[in-house]
C-alpha cells in the first residue's frame, strides 16, 4: 500500500518535556484520517513536525516520499490550529493568495478563489473585507485557502473547533468532496462524533504516547460490546442494573457496559420495567467511549508504573 | 522561490498603499510643514501694530531727532533690500550716516526724497512697487503724538499716570521716558510696557536713540563726524570661497542653502526610515498576534516571508519619499510663483539636485534595511505590540542620535564627528546623507557602499536566524542570552 504520511520512531522533546515520545504511523493514500487525543497529548506538535516547522529530535518522517514537507509544500494543504486572516483582505483576495503562496498563477487562482467561496455559500462575500466575516465564515475562509491549490495531502487542526451545526455540515461536506477526488485528508479533533462519521482511520495519543491505530473496525474490535439505549424517565436508576460494569448516562440516552457473561437480553427486561425504552442496540463501544477508557486506562498504568517505581 | 518573496512584498506593499490613511499620513506631512511656514508668515503679517508715545523732558527735545533717526533708518534699510539687484540706484541712495541726524529739517529731506530719488532709477513698474511697500513701512510701531491721549502737558507725575492708565487699557503697547541729558548721561532713560518678552520696539528705539546721542557726544567732542564714522565702522570680512579649479569667487545665497539643505534631507531621511520601520514591526506583531504566520509557513519558507515583509514595507516607505520628493519640487516651484523672494534661494536645484536625491533614495533604502532587519526581528519574538514596544525603546534612541548630530556634521562635513559617524554603520546613511553638501572624496562613497552592504548583509543573515525561531513561538518573549545562542546556530 502507498502511503502518504509515514513516521517512523519519532520523538520530539521541548527541554524536559516530551511532547512526542516514539511515534510510528502509516497514513494510507486516499483516506480520511483523524487525530484523536486530548488538549496537549501531541496532536498538533505532530502535525508541525510533519510540515516541517518542527524537526524530530529522533526517528524519521515521509511525506508524499518525501523526507521533508519543504520539499512538497506545494502539494500540501494545511490549516493551523490557530488560524487568522488579514483582516483588510477581501475574502476572494486571500484565498486567491493562498493559492498563488503555492504555486498557482493569478488568474486561475483569482477564478478558482471566486468559484470555492461561491460553491460553499460565501458568494455573497467574494468582495467583503475579512473583518466582517463571522467566525464560523472565517473558518471556512481558511479553509477555502488551504484547498484551493488541491493538495495531495490537507492537514487541518481543530477545523470543527467553533462551528455551529450547519458550519459543521459544510465542513464535513468539504473534507468528503476531498476525499472523492482522491486526496488524503488528516484531521485532528476532539468531537468524536465527526471523527466516527467521516474517519477510515483514527489514531490516538495520550500524554505523548500512540494509544491506537487503524481503522474505524478495526480500533472497535475485541472491545467489549455494549448496550446503547434511548430512554425517557429517571436515570438514576441505571446504574442499579445487575451486571452493569460501567454505566455512561446522558439523561435522554446511555450507554452501558455489562460484565462479563452477563445477558443482555435480562438487561433489557430490567429496563423495561423502569424506564420507557425508545431504542435497544447491543453493540460495539462509541469511539467517545474508547476515548475516555484509553485515558483512564494509560492514566492507571501510568500511575501503576509510577507507584513502581517508588 | 524567489517569487514567493515577491508575492509577499506585492500583498504587503498594496495592504498598505491602498488604505486612505497610508495617503493622508503622506499628503499631511508637507501640509503641516507648508502650514508651520504659513502660520510664521501670517503671524509676521498680521502682527498688531505697536503704538508707543514718547515722554520727553529732555532740554534739547531729543524725541523728535531719535523718532527722525528711526524713522529714517528703516527707510533706508528697506531701500537698500529693494534696491539690492541694482548698483546704481544702491550707491545713489544717502549715507544715513552723513545726513545730520541732530536737524529734523535735513532728515525730513531725507525721508521725502530718497525713495523718489530711489525710484526714479528704476523702471515705472518697479518704481510703483517700490513706493507702494515703503507707505507700509511705518506700520509696524505707530508713534502716537502726546496730545492724543492728552497727556501733552501737566506734571510729570499727573502726565505718567495717564500714560501707564493708557497702557494698562491697552491704547498704548509701551512708552518711553526721556529726562535729564542723554547726551551726557544716559541712565534717565525708561521703557514703560506690561509686555516682557518682545523686545522689538525697545531694541529698535535704542538703535535709533544710540546712533542720535553719539553723533551728538562726537560733535561734543570735537572730533571731525569722519573721523567718528570711521572708528565706529563696523570691520567684516567678505565671505569668498575657492572653486574647484582653484579660483576664489564670492559666496552666493543659493550656496548657503545649498550648504544646509543636507539638514533637511537627513531630517526627511529619518521621519521615512522611522515611519517605514515603524509600519513593519506594527505589521510583523500583528501577523503573529493575528496566527496568520503558520499559515504562511507552510507555503513560504522564514526567510521568504521575512524578506518579502522588508521590500514590501520598503516599496512603501520608497513611494512615501518619492511622493514628498514630488511635493518638495512642486511645492518649490509653485512657491516661487507665489511668494517671489524665494527663487533667489535657488531652491529648484537643491531639491533637483542629483547628489542629493540619489543619496536620499540610495541611503533611505540603506538606512531603512539596516533598522528593518532589526525591527522585524523584534517583531517576531513579541505577541503584542505592547511587548514589542518595550523592547525596540533602546533602538529608537540609538536612531535618534543622527537627528541631533545633524547641524554640527553640517557645519564641518568632513570633520572628526562626520567621519566618526561614517563609519558606524546604523549611522552610515544619515552621516553620508549629512555630508552631502561637502561632499566626502569618491572613496569614501566607495568605502561606506561596502561597508552598508556589508551590514544589510549581516543584518539580514542575523535577523533571518532570530525570525526563524522567534516567529513561532508564544509566551513570553525570550531573553537576550536565549536569542544570542540563535544566532551562533547555524
Amino acid at each position: 500500500m502507498e502511503y502518504a504520511l509515514q513516521l517512523d520512531h519519532v520523538s520530539k522533546h521541548f527541554g524536559t518535556f516530551t511532547a512526542v515520545d516514539d511515534l510510528t504511523l502509516r497514513v494510507p493514500k486516499g483516506c480520511i484520517y483523524g487525530f484523536l487525543g486530548q488538549n496537549g497529548a501531541g496532536k498538533t506538535t505532530t502535525i508541525r513536525m510533519v510540515m516541517s516547522i518542527f524537526h524530530p529530535d529522533q526517528g524519521t518522517l515521509s511525506v508524499l516520499g518525501h523526507p521533508d514537507a519543504q520539499q512538497v509544500k506545494d502539494r500540501l494543504g494545511y490549516l493551523p490550529e490557530e488560524k487568522g486572516l488579514y483582516k483588510k483582505m477581501k475574502t476572494a483576495e486571500i484565498v486567491a493568495y493562498f493559492g498563488k503562496l503555492k504555486g498557482m498563477d493569478a488568474s486561475t487562482a483569482n477564478l478558482r478563489a471566486r468559484e470555492l467561496l461561491t460553491r460553499y455559500g460565501l458568494g455573497d462575500w467574494l468582495d467583503k473585507k475579512c473583518e466582517a466575516l463571522s467566525r464560523g465564515m472565517g473558518q471556512k475562509v481558511q479553509v477555502l485557502g488551504t484547498i484551493i491549490h488541491e493538495p495531495e495531502l490537507v492537514i487541518l487542526d481543530e477545523p470543527f473547533s467553533g462551528l455551529d451545526p450547519v458550519n459543521r455540515d459544510t465542513m464535513r461536506d468539504i473534507i468528503l468532496d476531498m476525499k472523492r477526488q482522491g486526496r488524503t485528508v488528516i484531521f485532528s479533533t476532539h468531537g468524536m462524533e465527526q471523527a466516527e462519521q467521516l474517519c477510515d482511520y483514527v489514531m490516538m495519543i495520550h500524554k505523548a504516547k500512540l494509544q491506537f491505530a487503524g481503522t474505524l473496525a478495526s480500533v472497535k474490535q475485541g472491545k467489549d460490546l455494549g448496550i446503547r439505549l434511548d430512554y425517557d424517565g429517571d436515570g438514576r436508576v441505571l446504574k442499579d442494573l445487575p451486571g452493569a460494569e460501567r454505566v455512561n448516562d446522558n439523561g435522554k440516552n446511555a450507554e452501558i457496559f455489562l460484565r462479563r457473561g452477563q445477558d443482555p437480553q435480562q438487561a433489557l427486561r430490567w429496563l423495561v420495567e423502569r424506564v420507557t425504552v425508545r431504542r435497544f442496540d447491543y453493540r460495539e463501544p462509541s469511539l467517545h467511549e474508547i476515548f475516555v477508557r484509553t485515558v483512564q486506562e494509560a492514566d492507571a498504568r501510568l500511575a501503576g508504573a509510577a507507584g513502581g517505581a517508588r | 522561490m524567489a517569487s514567493k518573496t515577491l508575492l509577499v512584498a506585492q500583498r504587503e506593499y498594496l495592504d498598505n498603499v491602498r488604505t486612505k490613511t497610508f495617503w493622508l499620513g503622506i499628503l499631511a506631512f508637507p501640509a503641516i510643514f507648508a502650514l508651520a511656514i504659513g502660520i510664521g508668515w501670517v503671524m509676521n503679517k498680521t502682527k498688531a501694530t505697536q503704538a508707543y508715545t514718547v515722554l520727553d523732558l529732555t532740554a534739547a527735545r531729543l524725541g523728535d531727532r531719535i523718532e527722525q533717526n528711526a524713522r529714517a533708518n528703516d527707510l533706508i534699510a528697506s531701500l537698500r533690500r529693494m534696491l539690492r539687484e541694482d548698483a546704481a540706484a544702491l550707491a545713489a541712495l544717502p549715507d544715513l550716516d552723513a545726513v545730520d541726524a541732530t536737524d529734523p529739517e535735513s532728515m525730513q529731506t531725507l525721508l521725502r526724497d530718497a525713495p523718489k530719488d530711489a525710484a526714479a532709477k528704476l523702471d515705472p513698474a518697479a518704481a510703483q512697487k517700490l513706493l507702494a511697500s515703503i507707505e507700509t513701512i511705518g506700520q509696524k510701531y505707530r508713534f502716537v503724538p502726546l496730545d492724543e491721549l492728552a497727556a501733552a502737558t501737566g506734571t510729570r507725575a499727573e502726565r505718567e499716570k495717564l500714560l501707564n492708565q493708557r497702557i494698562n487699557d491697552g491704547r498704548l503697547f509701551a512708552y518711553f521716558v526721556l529726562d535729564g541729558d542723554p547726551v551726557v548721561d544716559s541712565s534717565q532713560l525708561t521703557y514703560v510696557s506690561n509686555n516682557l518678552t518682545d523686545d522689538a520696539l525697545r531694541d529698535w528705539y535704542e538703535g535709533a536713540a544710540t546712533r542720535v546721542i553719539r553723533k551728538l557726544r562726537v560733535a561734543d567732542a570735537n572730533i571731525e563726524p569722519a573721523v567718528a564714522r570711521h572708528i565706529q565702522q563696523w570691520v567684516g570680512f567678505k565671505a569668498e570661497q575657492v572653486t574647484a579649479t582653484g579660483e576664489r569667487e564670492d559666496v552666493k545665497k543659493e550656496q548657503k542653502a545649498n550648504k544646509f539643505a543636507p539638514v533637511v534631507f537627513v531630517y526627511l531621511l529619518w521621519i521615512a526610515v522611522f515611519t517605514a520601520a515603524q509600519m513593519l514591526l506594527t505589521n510583523t506583531v500583528e501577523e503573529k498576534s493575528n496566527r496568520i504566520i503558520e499559515v504562511l509557513l507552510s507555503s513560504v519558507s522564514p526567510g521568504q516571508l521575512m524578506a518579502g515583509k522588508i521590500w514590501g514595507i520598503g516599496a512603501t516607505g520608497l513611494t512615501l519619499i518619492l511622493s514628498w520628493a514630488l511635493c518638495g519640487l512642486l511645492g518649490v516651484s509653485l512657491g516661487t510663483k507665489v511668494v517671489p523672494q524665494l527663487a533667489e534661494w535657488n531652491l529648484q536645484d537643491i531639491v533637483g539636485d542629483p547628489l542629493y536625491l540619489a543619496s536620499f533614495v540610495g541611503y533611505f533604502l540603506t538606512g531603512y534595511l539596516l533598522f528593518a532587519a532589526i525591527l522585524v526581528a523584534i517583531g517576531s519574538v513579541c505577541n503584542s505590540l505592547k511587548e514589542a514596544q518595550n523592547l525596540v525603546q533602546p533602538v529608537f534612541i540609538l536612531l535618534m542620535i543622527p537627528i541631533f548630530a545633524m547641524v554640527p556634521i553640517v557645519q564641518e562635513p568632513n570633520g572628526l564627528m562626520a567621519r566618526v559617524f561614517t563609519y558606524i554603520p546604523l549611522y552610515t546613511p544619515f552621516a553620508m546623507m549629512n555630508r552631502a553638501s561637502g561632499p566626502p572624496p569618491a572613496w569614501e562613497y566607495a568605502v561606506t557602499t561596502v561597508l552598508i552592504l556589508f551590514s544589510v548583509w549581516f543584518a539580514f543573515r542575523a535577523a533571518g536566524k532570530v525570525f526563524r525561531v522567534g516567529v513561532l513561538m508564544t509566551g513570553n518573549p525570550p531573553k537576550l542570552r536565549e536569542i544570542l545562542s540563535w544566532l551562533r546556530q547555524e
